[in-house]
């Protein structure tokens, strides 16, 4: 079987391969698996190879990118009976995640796992300063006002140079943040194919004054890109960061060398009305354009099955395994800082469900263009706001 | 001797046809079906509608079009003519000196042109990133604010400019030293003889005799910075891309990221007619005050 042109630049998920070939003896199932880049370069791979009919039997994608991938023709329907087959369905999956890999009531991928942002602390910086809770947690995460204090008591203390890291010059990042504290207000980007209708153009205004307000504080990093952002984290530069839970390895890796402090990663704090964080998955999906055999399908859907329920290895990426099964177990309830995090798969909410959404979309480039003025404090969060709805509603 | 002029062209054009086929195949053929497509609502890949001039109607009030239009603009301007003065005034000191330290000094100043675009992003970032570039420590020292170079609309393009002539100028101080070596040395001996300054020098001989050189050096130029896209594209990477669009780009996102395959043409083709309009005026131009002289 060749396998998958992968959006994942984590070896581990070469692992995982492994782990379906050491499984299946020789001559039964064989992977050939491919890497490709990240983001624009891979899902243009796709494309092409699907139009010259030599698409792979089995890809990874993105949940986000699914309604761009129907357009676009590239992707296989996954029936009932395929669902069937592997042994899985819709309750073996988050409701948020389902819903994810569907588009108009059909399904189109298995997920493999969520990977939400999460916030990122310095246990060592957060104990010293006496912010952290009995449970281990810092400070205030149930409002704006508690957690803007613990930031406020951070600078105060002047051990530390920023309170808070943000991918403040990457706005594509920080749609993630803004995104979660959209939802956290209740509001949604797209209704009705419309964008910002209604007062969900005042929800987005209110998550970019929260940040920018942090900025005028002092109490975050500016202008910081997404490579500087870990290294003021990493270096003890920064005692909180949000970033996505794929970072996760990297702290247990620079944990284990020793080169890095107490750490520990928590869900997203409640700034507004209720918990929300954003959140994508990867799934594997059958792309057309690969003329398969009905037994190589079989052995597609076996596989997808196996990897869905043997996901718990890809925790260790830090990415929540799709499969509810999977983080029921106690190996997985074991696993720290997951287990702790893992709680947000209540409160996650997905792109909205348009061709224009997901990673590398032209929806983040709009969004980018607007978050990193007003972020670091050189746009008013109502401009940003009028000039991203005509935007978007003239893409 | 007889020649068979007629069996001569035969050969001739048996010779030149695999030329022509390949020429064909991968640069006419897809002009004109860059054109074809240019009308169509088509996808990245796979046809379209034929929509008419929607493509092209929608360009004027298209706000992305307008800053990747007045971006390409400033680029050139930023670029073209000061990276040429730059390289002249490189090829006419490296050409004062001599033996190993001339070769020494070419090679240090030619050196950034063998670096991949790639390379000479992520160096400059280490040098310019607002929290770890060298460059900041030193505003630091100095007592001055950190500049966010690559993530503000102020300081995007003049810095991609810069980074760019620092880049290619190793190229045309090539092209000019071989200018200045063809120009006889019995001028000179002649003029300074005469008794004429180092300026009177410089704009009577080397000037004049070196405009040929110039005015290619100004074309090559020209024709690249229209065209540019690596170094915007990598330095827009995490930051506000829609900010610092050239026209490549907006072709490139047109195409690859909005799955927007004939709107993507109708701006390669606006860029396409824009190319050859500017280079037929430049050409002139250098014609013209060529015959000034």
């Amino acid at each position: 079987m060749s396998a998958s042109p992968t959006p994942s630049n984590d070896p581990r998920y070469t692992n995982v391969a492994r782990g379906v070939r050491e499984t299946y003896t020789e001559g039964e199932i064989a992977i050939d698996a491919t890497t490709l880049d990240w983001g624009v370069p891979f899902y243009t791979k796709v494309q092409t190879a699907v139009a010259v009919g030599e698409a792979p039997d089995v890809m990874t994608y993105h949940a986000s990118r699914i309604p761009l991938g129907v357009q676009q023709g590239l992707l296989q329907e996954l029936t009932p009976a395929d669902f069937e087959t592997m042994g899985l369905g819709e309750d073996d999956f988050a409701p948020s995640i389902w819903n994810s890999v569907t588009a108009d009531g059909a399904q189109y991928g298995v997920p493999l796992d969520t990977h939400p942002i999460v916030l990122y602390y310095n246990k060592d910086m957060l104990a010293e300063a006496g912010l952290l809770t009995e449970d281990g947690v810092p400070e205030g995460l149930d409002s704006r006002e508690g957690f803007t204090a613990t930031l406020q008591a951070i600078a105060d203390s002047e051990s530390i140079t920023f309170p808070l890291a943000s991918v403040t010059a990457d706005g594509n990042f920080m749609f993630r943040t803004i995104y979660s504290l959209m939802g956290q207000q209740g509001g949604e980007l797209m209704t009705d194919g419309e964008f910002l209708v209604g007062d969900n153009a005042a929800k987005l205004e209110n998550a970019l004054a929260v940040l920018q307000e942090w900025t005028n504080e002092g109490l975050q990093s500016t202008y910081t890109d997404y490579p500087a952002t870990v290294a003021l984290f990493t270096s003890g530069e920064a005692a909180m960061m949000i970033n996505g839970v794929w970072e996760v390895p990297t702290m247990i890796d620079m944990k284990a060398e020793d080169r890095l402090f107490e750490w520990g990663a928590v869900e997203l704090p409640v700034i507004f009305d209720q918990p929300a964080t954003y959140s994508d998955s990867h799934v594997f999906a059958i792309p057309e354009g690969n003329d398969m055999s009905d037994e190589k399908r079989a052995a597609v859907l076996e596989v997808m099955s196996w990897i869905s329920n043997n996901s718990l290895f890809w925790a260790t990426a830090g990415h929540i395994p799709a499969n509810s099964n999977v983080t029921a177990t106690d190996e997985y309830q074991a696993m720290e800082p997951n287990a702790t995090y893992s709680s947000l798969t209540a409160n996650m909410i997905y792109d909205p469900k348009s061709p224009m959404a997901g990673v590398a979309g032209p929806m983040f480039d709009v969004m980018s263009t607007y978050f990193v003025p007003t972020l670091n404090g050189e746009m008013e969060p109502s401009e940003a706001v009028a000039e991203i709805t005509y935007e978007l509603n003239d893409m | 001797m007889l020649r068979n002029s007629k069996k001569e062209m035969l050969f001739a054009y048996v010779l030149i046809a695999p030329f022509v086929a390949i020429y064909g195949l991968i640069f006419v053929y897809p002009t004109i079906d860059m054109f074809i497509l240019s009308f169509q609502d088509a996808p990245l890949i796979g046809a379209g509608e034929f929509t008419g001039l929607d493509n092209y109607e929608r360009l004027p009030g298209d706000r992305r079009f307008g800053t990747a239009f007045w971006n390409t603009a400033y680029f050139v301007l930023l670029t073209v003519i000061p990276g040429t003065l730059v390289a002249l005034g490189i090829a006419l000191g490296v050409t004062r000196l001599s033996g190993r330290t001339q070769a020494l000094v070419l090679a240090l100043f030619f050196l950034p042109y063998i670096l991949p675009v790639s390379v000479v992003c992520r160096l400059w970032d280490w040098t310019l990133n607002f929290q770890f570039g060298i460059a900041m420590h030193v505003l630091d020292l100095l007592g001055m604010d950190r500049i966010p170079i690559f993530k503000t609309t102020t300081w995007f393009m003049p810095a991609v400019a810069f980074v760019t002539i620092w880049w290619t100028c190793g190229f045309s101080v090539l092209l000019f030293l071989a200018g200045l070596r063809a120009i006889p040395q019995e001028i000179y001996e002649a003029a300074s003889l005469d008794n004429t300054s180092t300026w009177r020098m410089f704009r009577y001989v080397t000037w004049p005799l070196l405009w040929p050189i110039t005015a290619l050096v100004l074309t090559i130029q020209l024709i690249l910075q229209l065209k540019i896209f690596d170094q915007v594209y990598l330095f827009s990477q995490g930051g506000r891309p829609n900010d610092n669009l050239v026209m490549v780009y907006y072709i490139f996102q047109r195409a690859f990221v909005n799955n927007q395959g004939g709107r993507a043409a109708a701006i390669a083709v606006v860029l396409f007619i824009m190319v050859i309009i500017i280079s037929v005026i430049n050409f002139q131009l250098m014609r013209l005050s060529e015959r000034r002289k």
